[in-house]
Parts: C-alpha cells; structure tokens; sequence
C-alpha cells in the first residue's frame, strides 16, 4: 500500500510554449498601451502603465502557479485570455469612464479601474479553477442539483430581478448585483453534458417514429423539450433574448455530438423556428429587436440609432482603424453607441482597430475554439468531452452571436462580448469557464479514473 | 486510448459549422469596413459629418494672405462660415447648413473640415495624433483685387472673366456675373428666402458663367481654327486664299449658302495672309483655312485644347463642342457647317475657361498646363502640400504657337486693329489678342468677346472676357481686357511696375 503518496504531486513542469506566447501578448499590450497614451497626450508617451503592467503581472502569476503546480494544462489558452482581457482593459481605459461609475465607501471606482478588478479577480478565478479542479465526477454526480439550480435562478430572476434596458437580467443581493443568466448558461451546460453522457450509450440507436416524422427517442425528446421551454422562459420572463438563443444553439450542437443524429438537429431547429415565429408574433420586444434588424433605417434617431451608429464606427473604421484613442466614443460628451462598452464594444474595435484588430479578435475565439474542442476530443470519457464541448461552444457561439449583431447580420440580442464586454458577471463567469477548460485539459490528472456509474453517484449522495 | 469513442466526428463537424459561422462574420466586418466604409462615412447622419459641421473650419485665402473665407460666430454649436469677398463666390462656392456645400468649399471640404475620412487603407500617420480633426488653410491663386476688378468692370452685366497665369496654369481671376453673396446663404437665418431669390433670377447668379457657361464664340475660335491648320501644314503664316477678295465683298458662296464678313470688315483688295485675316477678322478666310485643314484634324487639334470633355480643375466644368457631333463628316452636318464652324459660328460653343486655355497655349509656346486655384494648402498641424504645376501636354509646336502670337499682336496692334480688338492694347506692353463678335438668333444682340494675353513675349497673363449680349467684341470685351491685364502688370502682379 502506498498511502503516503502526497494529495497535491509538486514536481514543476515548465511551460514554454506558453510563457512564449505570453512574452507576444505583453508586447501587443505594450505597444496599444503606448499607441492609446500616445494618442492621448500628442506626443510619444507610455501614460500611467498601472493597469496593464497589473494585468501583465497577473498573467505572469497565473503562468508562474500553473508551472509549481505542475499540471499539464493547456498552453495556449492562458495568452489568449491575456490578450481578450488586455484589449478588454485597453477599451474601458479608452472609453468614457463615466459610462460606469462605483462608489464604495469613500473611493469612487470608473470604468477602466472597475473592469481591471473584474478582470484581475477573473485571473484569479480562472487560475484556481485551473489548478484545484482534478475531478469533474462530482460535477456530474449532482446534475439534477444543477438542473434545480438553473430553474432556481431563472426564478429568483424572475421574483427578485430588475429590468434595466428592457430586460431582466440583472439581480441585487445586499450589496452585490450580478447577471444570473452568465452564470445559468454554464450550469445548464454541466446538466445537459450529464445528462446527454448518461442517455447516450442506450439511445444513441433508436428513434421514434410518428407517422413519416423520425422523432428523437423521449429520453431525448424530454430535455430538447425543456431546453427549449427554459429557453422560451427566458425570452419571455427575462426578455433575454441572447441567453435563450445561446443556451438552445449549444444544446443543439451537444445533442448532435453525443448522437451525430442530423434528424435531431432539423427537429430542433423546427422548435427554433416555430417558437421564433410564435414568440415574433406575441412579444413586442422581439418584433421590435427583429424590426430594427432588417431597417435601422426606419428610425434612425430612434429605435436604429445604436445599430446605425455601430455601423458608422465600422465604416469609420477601415483597414487599419482610426487608431487607439482616435475614434469618436463620444460625441457632445453622450456616448456614440449605447452600451458601446458591453453590447457594442466590437463596433469599438472596429472603429480604433480597423478590420484587421476585428479580424484578430474573432481569430481569438476560433483559436479558443480549436483548444477547447481539441480538448474535447482528447477527453477520457464522453461527459468530460460534452463538457469541453459545451463550455467552448458557450464562449465561441456567444461571441459569434454579438459580433454578428454589431455587424447587423443578425438581430441584436444584447449578450456581452466574452472577456471583452464590461461587467463582473461576464467576465467571472467567462474565466470559470475557461479555468474550467484548463483543468479539463489536463490528462494526467484524470487518467485512469473509470467513468462513474450511477451506483457511485448514489453512494455519494448517500 | 486517445478520448471518448464516437465523439470525435461530431466534434469535428460542429467545429466545421462554427468556422463557417466567423468565416460568415469576418466577411461581413470586411464588407462593412472596405466596400461600405467610404459610403458609411460620407453619410450626413454620421457623427463624423456632425464633428466636421462643428469643427472650426480651414481658411480660404488669396494670392496675398487676405481672408476670404472664415469662421465666424458660432449658432447652436454650429460655426457659420464668413464671407468678406462676395465676387469670390464663382470660386469659394459656400457652406450651408441648409443647402450644404458648394464650390471650393465642397472640392475641398475633407481638408478644410479636417475631419478626414479615413479611406480603407487608413491613415497611419493619424494614428499617432491628438486632435480628431486638422483644418487646413487653402491658399488660392486668385487674387481678390483682380476678381473685384473684373466682377466691378463687368458690373450688372451678365458675362465671365477668366484671367490664368500661362506658364503655370494658376488662375489669377475667375468671374461670373450676375453674382450672389455666400454670406447669405451660410446664415440658417437668410438661407431659404435667398435661395428664392437667387431662384427667380432670370440671370442665374448660380450658374458659374467661367467654368460652365457655353457660349457661342465668335471670331475668337479662329485662334483653335488656326492653330489646326498650321498644324497640319493646310495653312502657313503667308497662305493667301485668292478668291478671298472678291468673296470678302460678294460672299462666298458654299453649296447654295452664302459666307459673308461682317459688314465692318475693313474691305482689302489683296488676298489677305493669316496675320491680316486674324487682324481684320475675316470669315471668309478662316473659312477656307478650317475646310482646307479638315473636319477631322480640325477636331482633333481643338481636343489638344481640351475641347470635347471637361476640363480637369477644382469646380465642376462644362464641356465645349465643335458641333453638335451627329453629322456624318466628324460630327459636322456637312462642309458648310465646317466652314461656318471654322470662325466660330455654326454650332461651336465654348466654354470662357475653355478659350483662357486656348489662349494660355499659345501664350506658353504651345503647352498646354493645367489650370489650378490652389497654390497650397496648409494645415494647423504645419502639414503642407504645395501645387505644382502639371504639364497636360503640347497642343502645337512652338514655331506654330509663336506664328499665331505674332498674328494676335498684330490684331491688337496692328494698322486696322482699332475696330477690332486695337482697345485692349497695354500702353508700353507688347500686347497679343483677338476679339469676337459671336452672331446669336436674329434680334438677339452678339455677344462680346476677347481673348488675349500680355506681353506677348514673356506672358505672365492671359485674359478671357465675354460679355453677354453687349455687341462686339471691340465695343465691350476688348477694353475690359485691355484694362484687366494692364490693372494686373501694372498694379497687382508681384513684380508689377507702376
């Protein structure tokens, strides 16, 4: 017997790949940094580096702890946060720090100082997630917690939130506001990774059949229905529009990888369509979101302006971007484009950094992408793979979808740039996902450990 | 055993789908930020437009510094534009919040705005500045005491001034009359019933009368005549035609028409040379120059002069014709058109720009240099660009050019010159120039032309007038440019000799 054996093995791994990556990254940071002071001041000027020197510093630390733990994590995940999270600082330093303002107690914190914490305490999140997580067997032992959480959520949403822009999303508990649709989005995936792994062996093979229709079996059937029904939920409680589609577009593509079933797909996207339809027809908040879609134009001071004027920020734009600092955020001191720090900070991108700073950040999400189903595919059984599937595809297809809208090649449904947009909850929510990523990446540590049965998930329940 | 059994597949082709899904989303930023970035940004509800309304404008001054157009007070935010220089107008144009923008202020509104549209490429060096806009200064050739001048010398008659450098292609003076105040239209308060105003105008103080006026010309298109026929050898300096006389007195008689002189033609017995018909303006002659060159090299030499397109230059130009180019010889109806055409009659209309050129040709030995109003422009940022002058090209060999020049001093100097265009001659100067008389529907007074330039042997100076309707050419036109290029060597050129 060998009960010696240390719980946490310390024997550190350096991590070169990554460390040169991150070397890129401070170099990219450094050089917008310098451009934004530069063009502040007027003449060549490093401004005052504290934030980006921190958020340098933070990543460094990450680097250094995953190299003690001696995980083998992912090596390129980590720089490519570090470079979202650093453009992320550069805009909400960049932007009118009077878009977000926070008072505690005598200290009064802006917008680029506030997204700093967020996105240090994030880094924080991301790399604890990272090291700590060696097993997800407990994640899947208490799906049905998780599934209970969701709808917990949605309805403390439901009793206790506050519609702010239309929508509601966000939730005051004491002194904290947070948006619990970031955080349902990713215990939906736990539930529906769980779920879809323990179903998959017994059903991947038969189907019902109703009439020349080939239906899923009900054991697939009932979730893709419930999906559908939180998501309608979501939409019509929450009037969270973006949340919904994300939630059911994941749920769709996580079906078709634990079945490879192209029919399921068609009969989930009936639902989509037959629920947009009806939902279009009953809500005047999607009609409204749809309308200004296909002509801004109708009312251009109005309902369009905020498309229009993303539009205009992406044409003023250009190849190369007006440059960091030299866009127009703001014009007689009101902001170009409402939420130009959340919703639309792409459109902001677009118009400093030009097609190519568009182009490099999309690439991002598709390099994030590549990594996380890479992981996927590399995982010891099919939940940990439904797992890595689902939480890259919750990053990837949310970042798809308010790229898209600020391009207006889809409707705006108003979910944050992952890692970019301003706020607490998307950016914690977004590192846990990705330290989550990290650990699922790691196959040492999980190596040889069975894939649990249910007998096991009750015992630990018991 | 490398990951779960079955998975991979799916992955991969849910990995497919979202590549296609930010494949779809990169051409859609591509097609925002290349094709429609220029459109986007031009659009007047873009807050771009909204910062450029706001930002203090560029300057436009004249040859010397004085101010012609400035910022003035600001309304609602909105800064008004000043106009201290109304006779400028043909050449300012204006900038309203109304009606926006005209003239120079339209050509050159992304420097003088300074607010510049980033084209797709970008603009580097921008990135790298401060200020979200530059305003430029535009420093013109033009010098206002010239165009005051020539807009008071014109007074309420309607016609156009040209007067341009030859050797460089600056244009000194360029006057349209009826004339409008800008000032008026840049006030929001004035605007609309200015406007109307302007509008019932049966003078159409508007219309740039220099630059897209087309006119009849007369006896000054016989410059363009002469020029082709010394250029394809049809005519030389001493070609007489012998029938001449005697057709001078009883017509010339082409195809069952009649060619005639005008009535104050001085009669002569011998057959006249180029220098004697240009003196004494004969039709006839010049008749049977034009149907001795060709209706095709006619053409094609008057195209060196920039006939038959518009003429590059900062404002909108007219085209001038030869004819109106659906007869079957080269556009002409037939040879009487031709001959007709050759003095200046028929269907040729001509721009006033057109005619300065043709004189700055001449004048310049035979190079033709683009006209220009912008000497340069300077930004508050100290960025400046300075124009230099573009050679369009030979339109006749300097032998040809100095021919015509010689014959241009004789009808200005000459023994016969009195009556014809003898009135713009500069006391003390070698003066070269031509008048026209330009023959309209009957009752309708001609118009006045000249066309000329000073000293004949060094040009610093080329002058167009026309006056519409005033009579001929010696009566109006001539003295008009006669005191023009003497007002401009002898007081305002910057090495002027009073």
């Amino acid at each position: 017997m060998r009960l010696a054996r240390p719980r946490l093995r310390m024997r550190p791994r350096t991590r070169d790949r990554e460390l040169r990556l991150l070397t890129v990254v401070a170099l990219a940071m450094g050089a917008g940094w310098v451009s934004l002071s530069s063009t502040r001041s007027g003449g060549l000027s490093i401004g005052d580096p504290v934030p980006v020197v921190c958020w340098l510093l933070g990543m460094l630390g990450v680097h250094v702890a995953f190299v003690i733990s001696g995980r083998d994590l992912d090596q390129v995940l980590l720089p490519v946060v570090g470079i979202l999270g650093g453009i992320s600082l550069l805009f909400m330093e960049r932007l009118p720090q009077g878009l977000v303002v926070q008072r505690f107690g005598d200290r009064t914190l802006m917008l680029g100082d506030l997204q700093l914490l967020w996105l240090l305490l994030g880094l924080g999140l991301l790399g604890v997630t990272a090291i700590s997580v060696r097993s997800v067997r407990w994640l899947r032992e208490y799906r049905y917690t998780w599934a209970a959480l969701g709808i917990g959520l949605l309805a403390a949403v439901f009793l206790l939130g506050d519609e702010v822009n239309g929508a509601r999303l966000s939730m005051h508990i004491g002194p904290f506001s947070g948006q619990p649709s970031e955080l349902l989005k990713v215990i939906l995936v736990v539930f529906l990774a769980a779920y879809l792994a323990d179903n998959r062996p017994m059903l991947a093979r038969s189907s019902m059949r109703l009439g020349i229709i080939r239906l899923p079996p009900l054991a697939y059937l009932l979730p893709m229905l419930a999906t559908w029904g939180v998501a309608l939920a979501l939409v019509i409680i929450q009037k969270d529009l973006g949340a919904a589609l994300l939630l059911f577009s994941v749920f769709l593509a996580l079906l078709y990888i634990a079945t490879r079933r192209g029919s399921y797909v068609v009969v989930g996207l009936v639902l989509f369509f037959v629920g947009a339809a009806v939902l279009y027809g009953v809500l005047g908040h999607v009609r409204a979101r749809v309308d200004i879609w296909l002509d801004p134009w109708a009312d251009p001071l109005g309902a369009g302006y905020q498309v229009i004027r993303a539009l205009y920020a992406f044409g003023r734009g250009g190849i190369l971007g007006t440059g960091l600092g030299a866009g127009l955020p703001t014009v007689d001191g009101v902001a170009a484009i409402p939420l130009i720090h959340t919703d639309f900070v792409f459109a902001a991108v677009g118009e400093e950094l030009g097609l190519l700073g568009a182009l490099a950040v999309g690439t991002c999400y598709l390099i994030l992408a590549e990594r996380g189903m890479r992981i996927a595919a590399r995982a010891p059984d099919e939940f940990q793979a439904l797992l890595a599937a689902g939480l890259t595809l919750v990053i990837v297809l949310q970042a798809a979808l308010i790229m898209a809208a600020n391009l207006r090649l889809v409707p705006l449904t108003g979910v944050t740039l992952p890692l970019i947009s301003y706020g607490g909850s998307s950016i914690l929510t977004n590192a846990l996902v990705v330290g989550s990523l990290l650990a699922l990446s790691d196959r040492t540590a999980v190596r040889g450990v069975p894939a649990p049965t249910v007998r096991i998930a009750r015992s630990a329940v018991a | 055993m490398n990951g779960a059994p079955g998975i991979g597949s799916g992955l991969l082709r849910v990995g497919l789908v979202v590549c296609i899904a930010y494949a779809l989303i990169f051409a859609g930023a591509g097609w925002l930020q290349v094709v429609e970035a220029g459109p986007l940004s031009a659009d007047p509800r873009n807050p771009l437009q909204l910062v450029a309304a706001r930002a203090p404008r560029g300057r436009i001054l004249d040859v010397r510094g004085v101010v012609v157009a400035d910022n003035a007070r600001a309304v609602d935010g909105l800064r008004l534009r000043r106009y201290a220089h109304p006779a400028m107008a043909p050449i300012t144009g204006y900038v309203s919040i109304i009606f926006g923008t005209a003239g120079l202020e339209r050509t050159y509104d992304r420097q003088l705005t300074g607010v510049a549209r980033l084209g797709a490429g970008g603009d580097l060096l921008r990135k790298f500045r401060s200020r979200a806009s530059d305003p430029a200064d535009l420093h013109l050739s033009v010098d206002v005491r010239l165009q005051e001048l020539a807009a008071r010398l014109l007074g309420n008659q309607r016609g156009a001034v040209v007067a341009i450098e030859p050797s460089t292609g600056r244009i000194l003076a360029l006057v349209s009359t009826p004339g409008y105040d800008p000032q008026q239209l840049a006030d929001p308060a004035t605007a609309a019933a200015y406007l109307a105003t302007l509008g019932d105008d049966s003078g159409a103080p508007l219309l740039d009368r220099a630059t897209q006026g087309r006119y009849v010309p007369g006896s000054v298109f016989k410059l363009v005549t002469g020029a082709a026929g010394l250029e394809s050898g049809a005519i030389r300096s001493d070609t007489t035609f012998a029938d001449q006389p005697v057709e001078s007195r009883r017509g010339f008689r082409l195809d069952g028409f009649r060619i005639q002189d005008a009535p104050r033609s001085v009669q002569l017995d011998q057959p006249l040379d180029l220098s004697e018909a240009l003196e004494v303006s004969s039709n006839i002659w010049f008749a049977h120059a034009g149907l001795a060159t060709g209706a095709g090299t006619l053409l094609e030499v008057a195209s060196r002069f920039g006939f038959g397109s518009a003429i590059a230059l900062d404002l909108p130009t007219a085209s001038s014709q030869l004819n109106g180019g659906d007869g079957p010889l080269d556009g002409f109806a037939d040879r009487l058109e031709l001959a007709n055409a050759s003095y200046g009659q028929a269907e040729v209309l001509t721009t006033p720009l057109q005619m300065a050129l043709v004189a700055a040709a001449i004048a310049n030995g035979g190079v033709l240099v683009r006209p220009t109003l912008v000497d340069q422009i300077v930004s508050r940022d100290g960025d400046e660009s300075r124009t230099s002058p573009t050679r369009i090209g030979r339109v006749m060999s300097a032998t040809n050019a100095a021919t015509l020049r010689d014959a241009m001093v004789q009808a200005v100097q000459g023994r016969y010159a009195a009556d014809y265009a003898g009135g713009a001659r500069v006391s003390g100067v070698r003066t070269a120039g031509k008048s026209g008389t330009a023959q309209l529907a009957p009752g309708q007074a001609p118009h006045s032309w000249f066309v000329g330039f000073a000293p004949a042997d060094a040009p610093r100076i080329a002058v167009v007038v026309i006056v519409e309707n005033a009579g001929s050419g010696s009566s109006r036109a001539v003295p008009l440019g006669g005191r023009l290029m003497s007002a401009w060597l002898k007081r305002f050129a910057p090495d002027s000799a009073p």
